[in-house]
């Protein structure tokens, strides 16, 4: 006996053919093909949320926008002129300075 | 043949048959993928790969409110909505909802046009409001469609419509500073490149996905403060309207830094309406695109030219005939008359009398003649121009960021038309084509102390945050005179003033003027019977706060400065000294 050579060899008891060699590769391939179409279809549904809140956001943008214009007709000098609290302002008297 | 031998010979028929089957489709897939791959490729990106405009937000426009910016051009969401007639089932409907929805967005032939089959495409409303688009879709009404676009609205209505402009169909800027910074308020729009699904949702695989985001406009402040504006027009249109006038502008400027604060042109327009316009004259800016002959008003040009020239002083005197005569052209005359005698040129100025600015114009160049004579040799001519065209920048353009600015002309000693009579008008504003803001421009660098601001209406920008961004102080560009020539000059004018119309002004305060009644040019000959009226002042307290420009005129109608458009000048003076809340001296 060699030095440093097992003493102890196990044999499986299950022989494998081609065959099985085969279809386990295929098998395996089949695997590792469906893990990458479920990441990228994960992949493709982020985009779907991301499409929402992008949406979303558009939505906002353009709430904001609408009350900006409605906030900018309101405070116009026009409008606040003619409104009724403006109506109801007397006139001012001229400012007087005082010499200290 | 035996049963085994016949299967062995099948299998193999098969086998062949089978590879050769194979080897069909691997020559095909070869041809397809490898030959013929720059025309799928292409093909499947053209299906597969959407490109779209990320459209850049239109910069929004500003005023001041005192110190504080305030939106006064916005853009608004608006829609579009329109039918696909072969899509429509129930076209009664979609007319009554509509109609009741939008109102007079509503294009007149709606009825016809909902039932214009086969057209796929037509348009039934347009500028209608998100509140509206939402109500018409909550009906669920087939065949009706909304396109999203944006439109520019100026809610303050008429306000400084010169001045901003508008944008047009196309969504290019039109006049004002909406054509001068076209470039900066648009922007420039995104693209998005990718990989789309059937609802044109953008994915993120593949490799040549493309995300360039829209670059929004600026947006721009203006100097022009609106509460200035919104008053100058008040009493502008209500003087025009009440004196017949067609015509009437008023600038008002910080003297202090060259910003403008109020451009005012009667008549106006609104620009979320300028379809409806009808003259095209209206959209210009008279302010800075009709250059016109600014008369006596510039006889303050003279007196400062004289002071800092060392030629004459406020005190200084020269004997009054009421007439004058130059290089044997016509005798030029007071349109005053009976101050005559000696005289100093600041009665001179009280009275606006011709032969004095023409006596300080022959003074220039060393000149002594007798009463009633004028030579306005070549060394006057060329100190004139000179003053004129380089120190107080007159007709040339200001460069102000507003579409349109003409130069006027001052036409120089060198041209044939530079002569002695030409510069002996010049002297009291005729002969001569300026434009109004050249003129208050030049003159607020009399009241300040000599420094030439170039007039500004940009104030600076407002980020996307709402912060606002002023510019840089500006700084003069030119000294026109010395200061104290300044300050003799800025006597001379508030004395003017101050002789005849000191008890239209508050008391405490320091406020010049100079009238100007200028003829007109009509088919080459001076119009008595057409005159323009202006007026040019400052006021403030301890300096100069604002000067203020006014011109009346209209077609066959005589209008005089002190009548006509000193009231104007005396309406916005007082108002902003207690706008500008300007404590009297003493």
């Amino acid at each position: 006996m060699r030095r440093n050579q097992n003493t102890v060899a196990f044999a499986s008891s299950v022989k494998l053919g081609p065959v099985t060699h085969t279809v386990l590769v295929a098998l395996m391939i089949t695997v590792l093909g469906l893990i990458y179409l479920t990441q990228a279809t994960k992949a493709t549904s982020y985009d779907y949320q991301a499409q929402k809140i992008d949406n979303k956001i558009a939505d906002l943008t353009s709430t904001k926008t609408d009350l900006e214009v409605e906030n900018a007709r309101l405070t116009a000098l026009e409008s606040v002129r003619n409104s009724s609290v403006a109506k109801a302002m007397t006139t001012t008297d001229d400012t007087q300075y005082v010499q200290q | 043949m035996d049963q085994r031998t016949l299967s062995h010979k099948r299998i193999k028929l098969l086998k062949v048959l089978l590879i050769a089957a194979m080897a069909i489709f691997v020559c095909r897939l070869f041809y397809m993928q490898v030959l013929q791959y720059s025309k799928y490729h292409a093909l499947a990106i053209e299906e597969q790969v959407k490109s779209l405009t990320i459209p850049a937000k239109r910069g929004e426009i500003y005023a001041m409110d005192g110190v504080t910016p305030v939106k006064i051009v916005l853009n608004e969401n608006v829609y579009t909505v329109f039918v696909d007639p072969t899509e429509v089932v129930e076209p009664e409907q979609i007319v009554n909802a509509v109609r009741a929805i939008s109102g007079g967005t509503t294009v007149n032939d709606i009825d016809q046009l909902v039932r214009a089959k086969p057209s796929r495409y037509k348009i039934i409303a347009k500028n209608v409001s998100r509140q509206q688009a939402e109500m018409l879709q909550t009906k669920h009404l087939r065949g009706l469609g909304f396109q999203k676009t944006t439109r520019r609205v100026y809610p303050e209505g008429q306000l400084a419509s010169q001045t901003l402009g508008f944008v047009n169909a196309a969504g290019l800027g039109q006049y004002g500073i909406e054509e001068a910074l076209n470039n900066q308020l648009n922007g420039t729009d995104g693209l998005l490149r990718s990989v789309t699904d059937v609802s044109n949702v953008p994915l993120t695989i593949g490799d040549q996905n493309i995300s360039q985001p829209a670059k929004n406009g600026e947006n721009i402040a203006l100097t022009i403060d609106r509460n200035i504006q919104s008053y100058s027009e008040q009493v502008l249109a209500n003087q025009v309207q009440s004196i017949g006038a067609t015509n009437g502008s008023v600038i008002v400027m910080d003297p202090q830094t060259g910003k403008v604060m109020a451009m005012a042109n009667y008549p106006t327009y609104n620009p979320e309406q300028y379809t409806k316009v009808l003259d095209a004259q209206q959209f210009n800016n008279a302010i800075i695109t009709s250059p016109y002959e600014p008369g006596s008003v510039m006889k303050t040009f003279t007196a400062a030219i004289g002071i800092d020239t060392g030629t004459m002083t406020a005190s200084s005197t020269y004997n009054n005939i009421d007439t004058i005569s130059v290089a044997g052209a016509p005798a030029i005359g007071n349109a005053t008359r009976g101050q005559t005698g000696t005289i100093t040129f600041q009665h001179a100025l009280d009275w606006s009398l011709n032969t004095g600015y023409v006596t300080i114009a022959d003074r220039l160049g060393g000149a002594n003649n007798p009463p009633g004579v004028a030579t306005v040799n070549a060394k006057s001519r060329n100190i004139m121009y000179d003053y004129l065209y380089n120190h107080f920048k007159l007709g040339q353009l200001t460069g102000i960021t507003l579409a349109g600015e003409q130069k006027g002309i001052i036409i120089p000693p060198t041209d044939e038309q530079g002569n002695a009579f030409r510069y002996a008008n010049m002297s009291f504003g005729q002969g001569m084509n300026l434009t109004m803001l050249q003129v208050a421009a030049g003159f607020c660098s009399i009241v300040n102390g000599g420094k030439y601001y170039t007039p500004t209406v940009v104030a600076g920008s407002v980020d996307s945050d709402g912060v606002y961004q002023a510019k840089p102080a500006p700084q003069p560009s030119g000294q026109s005179m010395s200061a104290s020539a300044s300050a003799q000059a800025k006597q001379m004018i508030h004395d003017a003033r101050a002789r005849f119309y000191a008890a239209n002004d508050k008391p405490g305060y320091d406020i010049g003027g100079k009238t100007g009644t200028s003829q007109t040019l009509i088919n080459g000959s001076y119009d008595n019977n057409q005159t323009v009226g202006s007026y040019l002042g400052y006021g403030g307290d301890t300096a100069a706060r604002y000067v203020i420009m006014v011109r009346v005129e209209g077609a066959g109608k005589t209008y005089e400065g002190n009548r006509d458009a000193m009231p104007i000048f005396t309406a916005i003076s007082n108002w902003m000294i207690d706008y500008m809340k300007l404590q009297p001296k003493n």
